[in-house]
C-alpha cells in the first residue's frame, strides 16, 4: 500500500498551512497543499488554522463555501478523515460537516497560551493514541473559540477549567461517524517538547496509523 | 512649509502647487530624516540602503529587520494607528525576500491602552506573524504621547535578497496590493476651491486590513520564489511618490509614472491625491516588461489590484503624469535631497549616579496572551523569560537566532547619551544570557522637539555610535520619531535598542529547579563589562539558565512564565543601583565574579 | 419612570475605510454574482433603559454612545426608538 497521503487545504488568509504540512510530514503522511480550486485526494483532509478572509464576515463562514466545499463534503461523506484545526473547526461548523457554533471568546479577547485538555473520548481514529481520561497540554489562540452546543455531540476534547466560556468547556468534538474530527487547539503546535510540549504530536500518529491499517478513502 | 526657500532655491523659480504638496511629504522629517541623517551616517553600519537592515545568519540564510514607530496616529486613533503600525514594519522586512517571522514591540503608555495592545494583536495574528516578546513601559511620561516601536523580522535565502533600487532604463514598476484611496492626505493640504464639503475636512486616519497583507505576503513571495521581482520596496509615507521615486533615485535613474493607471477604490482622485496617498497594503516591484505579466497574475491570483505604472529611464528624472497631464517633473535625486539640519558633537561626560525611576511593574502576560506567539511553531523560547529565540526549520544544520527590544528611557531622563549607551549593553547581556552571540542593532529613536533640545539628540545619538564601537555590534537599520511632544512638554529621549543574535545551539537552557545565585556587581564600571559578558557566555556553555534584567525588582512577568511551565521562585531581590552588573543565574554558578545565592526555583 | 427601547446603528463615518465591508463585497460581487455597489459593516445595539420621558431616555442613550459605545473618532451612529 502507497504511503497515506494527506492534502492540507490552504484558503486565502490560512496562516498555520506550513504548520499542518510540517506535522503531517513529520509522522509520515506524503502531504501537500491544495488551494479551494483544487480536486480532493487524499486519505486525510487538513483545513488548518488561521484567519480565512480575514476573519471578515463570520469566522470561516466564506471559507466554508468556496468551490472546494462540496468535495470536501463527498470525501466526508464516504468515510474520508477530516480534521479542522481552530480557524479550520470553524468552517467545518459553518459548513454543517460538525454540529453547534463557534463564537467570541467570553472574556472578547483573543487567547494565546498552552492549555490543560482532558481525552475523553479515544475510540476516535485521531485520539486512539491517548488513553481514555488523560491530561495533555495544547496551545490555543484564538479569538472564537466559545463553543455552543445546538445538540448533542461527541465531544472528544475537553478544557480541564473554563477557558472561553465553551459548553461543557468543549474544546473538539467529532461526528457521528466520527471521521470528522474538529477541535479549537493547536495540535500541530505541540509536535516537539523543544516547543514546550509534545502532547499534540499522538492526533497525527493515529490517524496516520488509522489510516494505515484500515486502508483510505482514496481510488 | 519649512524649506520652501530652499526648494524654490533648487529648482530656480517658484514651486508648482503640485510640487509644495510632494516635496512637504518627502521632506518630512518621517521621509526625510533631516534632523538624522548627520548622526545615522557617523553609526558603525551593515547591511544599510535597503527598506530594512540585512545581516547574514549562515551560509544559505539572511536576516531582514527594523523597528519602526507609529507614535502620533497612535496617540490620535489607538487601535488603527499600532495595526497600521505592524503592517507597516512587516512589508519593509517582505520587500527584501525575507518572509516575515517574528515581531516583537516596544510601548511606552501612561496605562496600558487597550486600543494599542488590541491593534498589534489583531493586525498580528491575523497576518500569522508571531508576537514573541516586547517591553511594556508604563509612566505619567507618556502620558500624552505614547509610543508604539514595532520591531519585524524575516528569514530569507540568501538567493531571494532584493534590492531596493531600480537598475536598469527600460524595466517596469509594477504596484500590487490593495485598492488606492485617500488615506492619510490631510484636507488641509489642498487649496479649498477645489473641494467641496465634506473632502475638504477629510481626517486622515488610516485603517489596516490584515486579511489584504496576508494575501501580499504570499503573494510577494511567490513572486520573488519564482525570480520575477528586480527591485521592490513597500509603500508606506509618501504612498507612491516616495516608493517609486526612491526606488529609481538610488539607482540614479529616472521614472515616469502614469497615474491614471493605478487602481483606485475611491472616484474623483484628484492627480496629486493619488501620488501621496498613504493607503496601506501595497509595494513596488520592478521588473522587465517580459516579466511584469506573471507579476501581475500572481497578484490576481492572490485576490489582489496591479497594474504597471512606471517606466525606468536614465535621464534621472522623476515624472508623474494623470493621462497626458503632467503633474510633477523634478529630478528624481532632488525628492530625496531632503535638507539635513546641524548635528552637534558631543562629549560626554563620566556616568554620573543615577536616581531609580522606576516604571510601573506590570505582569505582562495580560498582554502576551493576547498575541499568538507561536504561530509558525517556530518559536523556541516564549515570551517573559528574557530574549526571544527562533529557529530556522529549513536549514540543514539547525540554526536559530535571538531577538530581543530594550529601552533605558528612566537612564535617558537623566541623561539621554548613557540611555542609549545603556540600552545596547543590556541588549548585549540579553543576547549573550539565550547562548546567542550579538550580530546587529536596529535603532529606534524617539525624542522631543530637536529644534527646542538639540544636544539631548546629539547625546543620544552619540551613545548609540560610542556603544556600538566598543562592543562591535553594527547598526543594520532604524527609525526616528521627533516632536513626540504635547503643549510644550515633550518625552524623555527614548533610544529603544532591536538586536537580533546567532543561536548555534538550540537546546536553550530552561530555568530548574535548584539553587538561584546573584551574580555579579550591583553598580557599575565601565572596565568589568567585557569580562562580565565573558562569564555569560562561559556560564550558558556550562548549562546555566542565565537572566538579565535591568530592573529585579519587576519580576511580575518572569514569575507568571515561570508558572506557565509549572515552577515557582522565592528569591530575596538583590538591590542594585539603577546602572549595575548583576545577572540571575539558576544553578550553581562556576565563575570568577561574586556570587551570592538568593534563594530558590521549586 | 419607564422602559424605552432604542436601536443604536452604528457605521464607520464615510471618511474612513471599511476594509471588512470592501471584503464582503467584493466576495458577493465576484464568488456569488450578487451586484452590490456599496457594503458597510457595522453594529447593532438594542438597548432597554428606565426614564421618566422619551427626551430623557434619548438623551441617556446619546451619552452612552458619546461616553462608551461609539469611537467618536471613526465612528457615527443613529438611535431610532423600537
Amino acid at each position: 500500500m502507497s504511503l497515506p497521503k494527506a492534502q492540507v487545504i490552504v484558503y486565502p488568509g490560512s496562516n498555520c498551512d506550513r504548520d499542518a504540512l510540517w506535522a503531517c510530514k513529520y509522522v509520515g503522511f506524503d502531504a501537500e497543499f491544495v488551494d479551494i480550486h483544487s480536486d480532493v485526494n487524499a486519505d486525510l483532509l487538513v483545513l488548518p488554522g488561521g484567519f480565512s478572509y480575514g476573519d471578515y464576515l463570520r469566522v470561516g463562514a466564506v471559507a466554508a463555501r468556496e468551490p472546494i466545499a462540496q468535495k470536501i463534503r463527498d470525501f466526508a461523506n464516504h468515510g474520508g478523515l477530516v480534521i479542522g484545526i481552530c480557524n479550520g473547526f470553524q468552517i467545518l461548523v459553518e459548513m454543517g460537516l460538525l454540529d453547534g457554533a463557534l463564537l467570541q471568546n467570553s472574556n472578547g479577547r483573543f487567547i494565546s497560551k498552552i492549555v490543560e485538555l482532558e481525552i475523553t473520548d479515544t475510540s476516535t481514529p485521531f485520539t486512539n493514541y491517548y488513553l481514555k481520561g488523560e491530561r495533555i497540554r495544547l496551545p490555543i489562540a484564538h479569538g472564537f473559540g466559545r463553543y455552543v452546543k445546538t445538540r448533542e455531540v461527541n465531544a472528544v476534547l475537553k478544557y480541564t477549567s473554563d477557558i472561553n466560556g465553551s459548553d461543557e468547556f468543549i474544546a473538539g468534538i467529532v461526528n457521528s461517524n466520527k471521521n470528522v474530527f474538529g477541535l479549537m487547539p493547536h495540535p500541530e503546535r505541540a509536535m516537539e517538547k523543544l516547543l514546550g510540549s509534545d502532547d499534540g504530536l499522538r492526533v497525527f500518529l493515529s490517524a496516520f496509523n488509522y489510516i494505515k491499517n484500515h486502508g483510505g478513502v482514496r481510488a | 512649509m519649512k524649506y520652501l526657500d530652499i526648494l524654490e532655491t533648487r529648482l530656480g523659480r517658484k514651486a508648482t502647487k503640485e510640487e509644495i504638496e510632494a516635496f512637504t511629504v518627502m521632506w518630512s522629517e518621517h521621509c526625510g530624516y533631516s534632523h538624522t541623517k548627520g548622526y545615522i551616517r557617523r553609526l558603525p553600519r551593515v547591511g544599510t540602503g535597503g527598506n530594512a537592515g540585512i545581516v547574514a545568519l549562515d551560509d544559505y540564510h539572511f536576516l531582514a529587520f527594523k523597528v519602526e514607530s507609529h507614535n502620533h496616529p497612535s496617540a490620535i486613533e489607538p487601535f488603527n494607528g499600532a495595526a497600521t503600525g505592524v503592517g507597516g514594519i512587516i512589508r519593509d522586512v517582505l520587500t527584501m525576500g525575507a518572509r516575515p517571522t517574528a515581531i516583537l514591540d516596544s510601548l511606552h503608555m501612561d496605562r496600558i491602552i487597550d486600543g494599542i495592545i488590541e491593534g498589534i494583536s489583531d493586525y498580528g495574528n491575523s497576518i500569522g506573524v508571531p508576537t514573541v516578546g516586547g517591553e511594556l513601559r508604563i509612566s505619567n511620561y507618556y502620558k500624552h504621547n505614547p509610543l508604539v516601536n514595532v520591531m519585524a523580522v524575516g528569514v530569507g535565502k540568501n538567493e531571494h535578497l532584493i534590492q531596493s533600487r531600480a537598475t536598469t532604463p527600460g524595466q517596469v514598476i509594477v504596484i500590487f496590493g490593495g485598492a488606492t484611496g485617500r488615506d492619510g492626505i490631510h484636507g488641509a493640504s489642498f487649496a479649498s476651491e477645489d473641494l467641496t464639503g465634506e473632502k475638504a475636512t477629510k481626517l486622515s486616519i488610516q485603517v489596516g486590513d490584515p486579511f489584504a497583507e496576508k494575501l501580499l505576503i504570499e503573494a510577494f513571495l511567490e513572486m520573488v520564489e519564482n525570480g520575477l521581482v528586480d527591485g521592490a520596496q513597500d509603500l508606506g509615507a509618501g504612498g507612491v511618490l516616495s516608493a517609486t521615486s526612491e526606488l529609481v533615485a538610488r539607482g540614479n535613474l529616472g521614472a515616469v509614472v502614469h497615474l491614471d493607471r493605478i487602481p483606485l477604490r475611491e472616484p474623483d482622485m484628484l492627480p496629486i491625491e493619488i501620488l501621496i496617498s498613504e493607503s496601506q497594503e501595497r509595494m513596488a516591484v520592478v521588473t522587465s516588461l517580459k516579466k511584469a505579466q506573471k507579476v501581475l497574475e500572481i497578484a490576481r491570483k492572490h485576490l489582489l489590484f496591479g497594474a504597471i505604472v512606471a517606466e525606468v529611464t536614465d535621464n534621472g528624472r522623476y515624472i508623474a503624469k494623470y493621462n497626458d497631464e503632467v503633474v510633477l517633473d523634478v529630478p528624481a535625486k532632488l525628492l530625496e535631497d531632503s535638507p539635513e539640519e546641524e548635528i552637534y558633537d558631543y562629549k560626554p561626560s563620566p556616568m554620573p549616579k543615577f536616581k531609580w525611576i522606576r516604571f510601573k511593574d506590570v505582569d505582562a502576560h495580560d498582554v502576551f496572551e493576547r498575541y499568538d506567539y507561536m504561530v509558525g511553531t517556530d518559536t523556541i523560547l516564549p515570551p517573559g523569560f528574557g530574549a526571544a529565540v527562533m529557529r530556522v526549520k529549513d536549514s540543514s544544520n539547525s540554526v536559530g537566532y535571538s531577538l530581543s527590544i530594550h529601552s533605558r528611557a528612566d537612564i535617558g531622563a537623566q541623561d539621554p547619551y548613557w540611555g542609549a549607551y545603556i540600552a545596547v549593553i543590556e541588549s548585549i547581556r540579553k543576547t549573550l544570557s539565550v547562548g546567542a552571540t550579538p550580530l546587529a542593532i536596529t535603532d529606534g529613536i524617539n525624542y522631543p522637539d530637536p529644534d527646542i533640545q538639540p544636544l539631548g539628540l546629539a547625546a543620544q545619538m552619540a551613545g548609540l555610535k560610542d556603544a556600538c564601537e566598543y562592543f562591535k555590534v553594527p547598526v543594520a537599520s532604524g527609525n526616528a520619531s521627533l516632536y513626540n511632544t504635547y503643549k510644550g512638554k515633550g518625552i524623555p529621549p527614548t533610544m529603544i535598542i532591536g538586536m537580533v543574535g546567532k543561536v548555534e545551539n538550540l537546546n536553550i537552557h530552561r530555568p530548574k529547579r535548584g539553587p538561584i545565585y546573584a551574580v555579579g556587581f550591583p553598580d557599575f564600571n565601565m572596565e568589568r563589562e567585557n569580562k562580565l559578558h565573558n562569564e555569560i557566555v562561559n556560564l550558558v556553555k556550562s548549562g546555566n539558565f542565565v537572566l538579565s534584567m535591568h530592573d529585579y525588582s519587576r519580576l511580575s512577568t518572569f514569575n507568571k512564565a515561570l508558572s506557565n511551565i509549572g515552577l515557582t521562585v522565592k528569591i530575596d531581590v538583590p538591590r542594585t543601583e539603577p546602572v549595575h552588573q548583576m545577572i540571575i543565574v539558576f544553578g550553581e554558578p562556576k565563575t570568577t565574579l561574586p556570587t551570592r545565592k538568593i534563594g530558590f526555583c521549586f | 419612570m419607564q422602559k424605552y427601547t432604542f436601536v443604536i446603528d452604528i457605521q464607520y463615518k464615510s471618511n474612513v475605510r471599511d476594509p471588512r465591508g470592501e471584503t464582503i463585497k467584493r466576495v458577493l460581487n465576484d464568488e456569488y454574482s450578487i451586484p452590490v455597489t456599496s457594503l458597510r459593516l457595522g453594529k447593532s445595539i438594542h438597548l432597554e433603559i428606565e426614564a421618566e420621558s422619551e427626551e430623557v431616555a434619548l438623551e441617556l442613550v446619546k451619552k452612552a454612545c458619546k461616553e462608551l459605545l461609539v469611537n467618536t473618532v471613526t465612528e457615527t451612529f443613529e438611535v431610532r426608538k423600537l
